[in-house]
């Protein structure tokens, strides 16, 4: 009798457990096929459709711009700007050679695309150039690399670059210290002989140029980041710092010695008056202003041990240093340091700078448990700030107000910057979030040692945040731009201007001028043929003496989106690019003589392949 | 009783609705009469041959540069004569129409329709004569070789990779809708009856869409 009543209840219970498993497991698993639908349906953009957004992402050490379309990740373009790139002849012909100034590479970290009020107005990109000590401005009505200055005295402006509200200046502050003006200063007098300096450079939309305006020079910190306030602190630039222990070797430990680095604060507006005034000095022609002597216009405020990115949040009433080392993010009032600062409230001086205490200007700590190494921080619309923390592994949410951590996921794996929809403006959009990663390790098919880094896209709209994708992204992802579609308006063809220089519209106006030793070729491409000379027996064909200077204008007069030609010299080693409308120049000696082909590199028309000619170089 | 100008034996009416049709006929310059849209998979937006009585318009660049693959003499507005002849003859025509809305003369406006209609043909035939010739008279030596073929005036056609529809545009509805006001100025009732009601008519307007000019 027990032993039946026994079996009835255990067969009972198994049947109850199995079908509450059976049950629950078809439950999740209908579950997570319709949440992967819709998160699949989130991403994906039909042919002929287009993205909501441009994500303007730093090519890293590639030098070079990466575009992407958000939310479906789609990479639409490697636009070249610091870096040689054969695929569009960027580096090899006239303009976009004297630009780069003999460099091959660039080390691009941070874009900043122009603004008004402080929101994108959709017009240029700049990027910095870390390795060669470069700024870049990408018109991106073109999409082109439009002007690249040499800064002097720098040493890689890798805290820049970031734009003032109006974009009146773009700040670039040095990473290393060095003696100014290129001198030699040995280690040992690293105290007094080395420079921190920023570079405070002007550009021109009409004229499309870049003017350095000044420099600001500073203790031989490194300055690790920076960002331009808004709106009520639109006047100021705030810095972080590492090494203030001046460590000269083995910065891994000796920079990493003290508790508190500095986070400095400068009024940029104060600095330009003064440089106004002409009551500056002059290094190497470029005005050099040391703070110091400008009253109100510098301070120091101590922060966590070596911290990475300091944020101004969108209203501009604060700014958020990301610990690094320390593992904290750190919410600072500017309207307390400027009350402390009318005050004349100072811990002390360092440098010569008056130190503001940490106290007196903090508003919060924010310490997720076992959260480590925060970078960067980046916004939405509804007072939240996003943390990439590179050691755990994650992005973190928390509410500026409150401090109140709302959520955390795991990216794939140790994220650098994350990027918001436009995140860093005075209105962000709280849409998306990218996670911009320094390891991809075991996420995509294997092609051996040499990785791919990857980027995590999130959907920050809601109150936790979606994982929506990952994907493979080339070397290497530092900070993005990213920006509502609607607000970057292109051209795809170049308009027909006949006053331009060199251009030739007909082909019947295709010639060929020789000066001494120079032959000018004023040629035309167009679907599918070269034209150099329009009276020569074959206009395809030019004829040179070994030694001649060759400068071939090649205007493409097709007229029509997307029929690019290229030409490409064989043995020469050089290829260029003329898109719709444009007017492009090579420049070169023929040092060798023989028969070298011409050809259009870039597949323009069902008679590409026929689309060559021929440079033929006389021996001497 | 008889008279040195000619017989005014139509009614105001008449003299409005030809005064209308002059406006129409100048309106017409600045209106495309004919067009041909040129379809491609490379061209899903199309391509367009906007023909003006005054000149030409949309991508001919780019259709002249397509068409020389098979053979196709290029398009420009100094290959057509016409162009230099077309607004004098429009503006002669309109000009005919305020004198014969004054005379209000049967014989005269019937003289002016005639030479409407007579232009209208003529001008049909010259379009299919260089039609023909375009189509017809292709460069040998072309990389494509192609069948010679005649476009149509109206309508659908295919051509290699394309697929072309001729259509007649505002210009050409405001040309019809000028006969139409010379018909009606003939031949209203009261024009036939010869007596003048007092209710007065109000000419109906052809259709003139916006910002169809050059
Ligand atoms: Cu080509």
């Amino acid at each position: 009798m027990l032993n039946k009543v026994l079996t009835a209840l255990l067969g009972l219970t198994s049947g109850l457990l199995v079908a509450t498993v059976f049950f629950a497991d078809i439950g999740k698993q209908d579950d997570g096929a319709s949440t992967l639908q819709s998160v699949a349906e989130k991403v994906y953009v039909p042919q002929g459709q287009k993205d909501e957004y441009y994500l303007l992402s730093s090519g890293g050490h590639s030098g070079q711009l990466f575009v992407y379309g958000v939310p479906s990740m789609r990479k639409i373009r490697t636009v070249p700007v610091f870096s040689v790139d054969a695929a569009t002849g960027y580096g090899f012909d006239k303009h976009s050679k004297e630009m780069l100034g003999g460099y091959t590479w660039g080390d691009f970290h941070h874009p900043a695309v122009s603004e008004t009020a402080g929101d994108y107005d959709g017009e240029f990109l700049f990027a910095n150039d870390v390795a060669n000590n470069r700024i870049a401005a990408v018109d991106l009505t073109y999409f082109h690399t439009a002007d690249i200055l040499k800064l002097p005295n720098m040493g890689g402006p890798h805290a820049g670059v970031f734009v003032t509200q109006n974009t009146e200046y773009i700040a670039l502050p040095t990473r290393f210290a060095r003696p100014v003006s290129d001198e030699y200063a040995a280690l040992d007098r690293y105290d007094e002989a080395y420079k921190g300096i920023v570079s405070m450079v002007q550009f021109d939309r009409e004229e499309r140029k870049f003017n350095l305006a000044y420099q600001i020079v500073l203790p031989p910190w490194s300055y690790d980041l920076s960002d331009a306030g808004k709106k009520v602190s639109g006047d100021w630039i705030v810095m972080t710092t590492y090494n203030t222990e001046f460590a000269t070797s083995n910065q891994e430990i000796n920079a990493s010695q003290k508790d508190r680095d500095y986070l400095v604060l400068i009024n940029w507006r104060k600095l330009a008056d003064q440089v106004a005034t002409g009551d500056v000095p002059e290094v190497d022609g470029v005005k050099m202003v040391d703070p110091r002597d400008v009253e109100g216009s510098i301070f120091a405020v101590p922060t966590p041990k070596s911290p990475h990115g300091v944020d101004v949040t969108p209203d501009g009433t604060r700014f958020i240093a990301a610990g690094k080392l320390a593992p904290l993010m750190t919410v600072f009032s500017f309207q307390k340091a400027f009350n402390a600062i009318e005050q004349g409230k100072f811990a002390g001086e360092e440098f010569g700078i008056p130190v503001i205490a940490y106290e007196d200007v903090l508003e919060r700590e924010v310490d997720p448990p076992g959260a480590l190494g925060p970078l960067h921080t980046q916004f939405d619309d509804r007072g939240n700030a996003f943390n990439t923390m590179f050691i755990s592994s994650e992005v973190v949410k928390w509410n500026i107000d409150t401090g109140q951590v709302l959520d955390r996921k795991p990216v794939f794996y140790s994220p650098g910057h994350a990027t918001s929809s436009e995140g860093d403006t005075v209105a962000p959009d709280g849409k998306y979030l990218i996670a911009g990663n320094k390891i991809a390790k075991d996420s995509f098919l294997s092609v051996g040692p040499s990785h791919p880094e990857s980027a995590d896209l999130f959907d920050i709209s809601g109150d936790t945040m979606q994982h929506l994708v990952s994907v493979p992204v080339d070397p290497e992802p530092h900070y993005s731009q990213m920006i509502k579609a609607d607000k970057i308006k292109t051209e795809v063809v170049y308009a027909k201007d006949e006053n331009r220089p060199n251009s030739v519209w007909a082909s019947k106006d295709a010639r060929v001028e020789r000066k001494g030793n120079e032959v000018h070729v004023y040629g035309i491409a167009m679907r599918s043929k070269y034209i150099f000379d329009a009276e020569a027996e074959r206009p395809d064909a030019l004829t040179v003496k070994q030694g001649d200077r060759v400068v071939f204008h090649l205007t493409n007069i097709d007229l029509d989106q997307d029929i690019t030609h290229g030409f490409g010299i064989m043995d020469y080693d050089l290829n260029m690019e003329v898109q719709p409308g444009q007017t492009n120049t090579l420049e070169f000696v023929a040092d060798k003589s023989g028969v070298f082909p011409i050809y259009c590199t870039n597949f323009c028309s069902a008679l590409h392949q026929e689309m060559s000619g021929y440079l033929l170089v006389e021996p001497q | 009783m008889k008279r040195a100008t000619p017989k005014r034996d139509l009614p105001p009416i008449s003299m409005f609705s030809l005064l209308l049709a002059a406006a129409l006929l100048i309106g017409s310059l600045f209106l495309p009469w004919w067009s041909m849209k040129f379809y491609a998979p490379q061209y899903p937006e199309g391509l367009n041959i906007i023909v003006y009585p005054t000149g030409l318009a949309g991508e001919i660049e780019i259709v002249n540069g397509l068409n020389h693959y098979i053979g196709m003499a290029p398009f420009s507005e100094a290959s057509f004569p016409e162009f230099r002849v077309i607004p004098y003859l429009v503006i002669g025509l309109a000009l005919l129409l305020v004198v014969a809305a004054f005379v209000r003369s049967r014989k005269l406006l019937g003289g002016v329709l005639v030479l409407f209609l007579v232009g209208g043909v003529v001008g049909l035939l010259d379009m299919a004569r260089w039609l023909r010739q375009f189509g017809t008279n292709l460069d040998p030596t072309a990389p494509i070789d192609l069948e010679p073929f005649v476009p149509p005036i109206l309508g659908k056609n295919t051509i290699a990779n394309f697929t072309t529809y001729s259509m007649f545009s505002w210009g050409a509805l405001l040309l019809l809708a000028v006969i139409g006001l010379m018909a009606f100025a003939l031949w209203n009732k009261q024009a036939r009856t010869g007596q003048p009601r007092p209710r007065p008519a109000v000419a109906h307007p052809a259709p003139v869409k916006d910002g169809q000019a050059r």
